[in-house]
């Protein structure tokens, strides 16, 4: 199976209607700190695990702010 | 099919369907504006994202049962009711004015309805009254009813963490009255209902309440459509054929999601809820109440409620 990019996770954050413009956002920064709230992220969260039929438990959410946190998880746990 | 009547135990029996439901919704207000230092946020969010403004708050002093008198008192100033002919009196609420006894005895007998009337509760949240419209429909038919109240009121400011971000923004309190009869031309015509009770600790009150906000959005973005699915192809409907969408008004946040993921259009799915909060199982029968006179022949409408234990329930209603 492919790797997971940046490209895939942008995808999830669009669908979830988390920000105007997905490729504005920069990989290595917070994502709090480009306009995806709490509420946001959960939707970012759930696109996730259905895209990639994995689950992402709470305990390991505070371990995920930027986009390259989720590209590392998520290849980690396919 | 008739959906005016069925054939019961060797009986004709007429349909139960709502004729009329009133509302109360408590004057005084507390503004999310207040909480936004408190909590670190801003106007978008509390208007494009939680979708509340104002949550409605009951005197301290009220209990679930005064806010049912209320409804009823807005419900007896537009529909001219003799409470001889009320056979049932059923409140939804897990909130009670006592754990012993349940609030509908407290309500009727503050309406002083008649000794034949039946009286009971049933304990759901945000799904609870659309189950609730099935319990008491089917109860009424069974037991050849008339007439029969359907109260909702459940008033969360009772419970709440005042410090929970997750909940202290979203709740209000309120309380409703649907007037079901027989004959009434709003009748329901199927009913979806499921349980994920492994995910009940998602919204739970042990001292307060508390919500794990994202185990609850998993669960109604993943279940709630599927509900919706289920439900219409009971009855060999499709989207197109429903003329509005009543979803339980957890969020705008799980309004939206869930507007998305059926690909439904903007106009057609109700939202609000933004000078009263989420008023859990009130949020249905509150907007109903407002289109309530606007319907047509033929119209169909989806409702569909989901939250507490965790529990959904989704229904097809048809103007007659």
């Amino acid at each position: 199976m492919n790797a997971v990019t940046a490209s895939d996770i942008l995808k999830a954050i669009e669908k979830a209607n988390a920000v105007n413009d997905v490729n504005a956002l920069e990989v290595d920064k917070l994502l709090s700190d480009q306009g995806v709230d709490s509420l946001d992220f959960s939707g970012v969260l759930f696109n996730l695990e259905e895209a990639f039929n994995i689950e992402i438990p709470d305990e390991d959410i505070d371990g995920l702010a930027t986009i390259n946190d989720l590209v590392q998880y998520v290849n980690n746990k396919k | 099919m008739c959906w005016e009547c069925l054939f019961y135990n060797g009986e004709n029996v007429s349909m139960i369907g709502i004729s009329e439901i009133s509302c109360y919704i408590p004057e005084k207000k507390e503004s999310n504006y207040d909480l936004l230092e408190k909590f670190d946020t801003d106007e978008y969010f509390i208007k494009e994202k939680i979708g509340v403004e104002f949550r409605s708050r009951k005197e301290s002093t009220e209990k679930a049962s005064d806010l049912c008198i209320y409804a009823f008192e807005a419900l007896k100033k537009i529909h001219d009711l003799d409470i001889e002919k009320i056979g049932c009196c059923v409140v939804v609420t897990q909130n009670p004015d006592y754990n012993i006894p349940h609030v509908s005895a407290i309500v009727h007998g503050k309406l002083e309805l008649p000794e034949h009337c039946a009286s009971f509760d049933i304990s759901l949240g945000c799904s609870g009254y659309v189950y609730a419209l099935s319990i008491v429909k089917a109860f009424m038919e069974a037991n050849n009813i008339e007439k029969g109240l359907l109260f909702t009121s459940d008033p969360y400011s009772e419970i709440l963490d005042s410090e929970d971000k997750n909940t202290a923004m979203i709740f209000g309190d309120a309380a409703t009255v649907t007037l079901l009869e027989t004959d009434a031309n709003l009748q329901a015509i199927a009913f979806d209902f499921g349980s994920k009770g492994s995910g009940y600790k998602g919204l739970i009150n042990e001292k307060k309440l508390y919500m794990n906000g994202r185990a609850v959005f998993n669960f109604t973005a993943s279940k709630v459509p599927i509900s919706i699915e289920n439900l219409l192809t009971k009855v060999s409907l499709e989207k197109k054929d429903i003329k509005k969408w009543y979803f339980h008004q957890g969020s705008k946040y799980i309004v939206d999601t869930i507007k998305k993921r059926l690909e439904l259009n903007t106009e057609d799915v109700i939202f609000d809820m933004y000078q009263y909060g989420n008023t859990i199982s009130s949020s249905i029968p509150i907007l109903l109440s407002q289109d309530l006179n606007d319907f047509k022949s033929g119209d169909k409408i989806v409702l569909s409620g989901f939250g507490v234990g965790l529990s959904w329930a989704s229904a097809i209603l048809e103007k007659n």
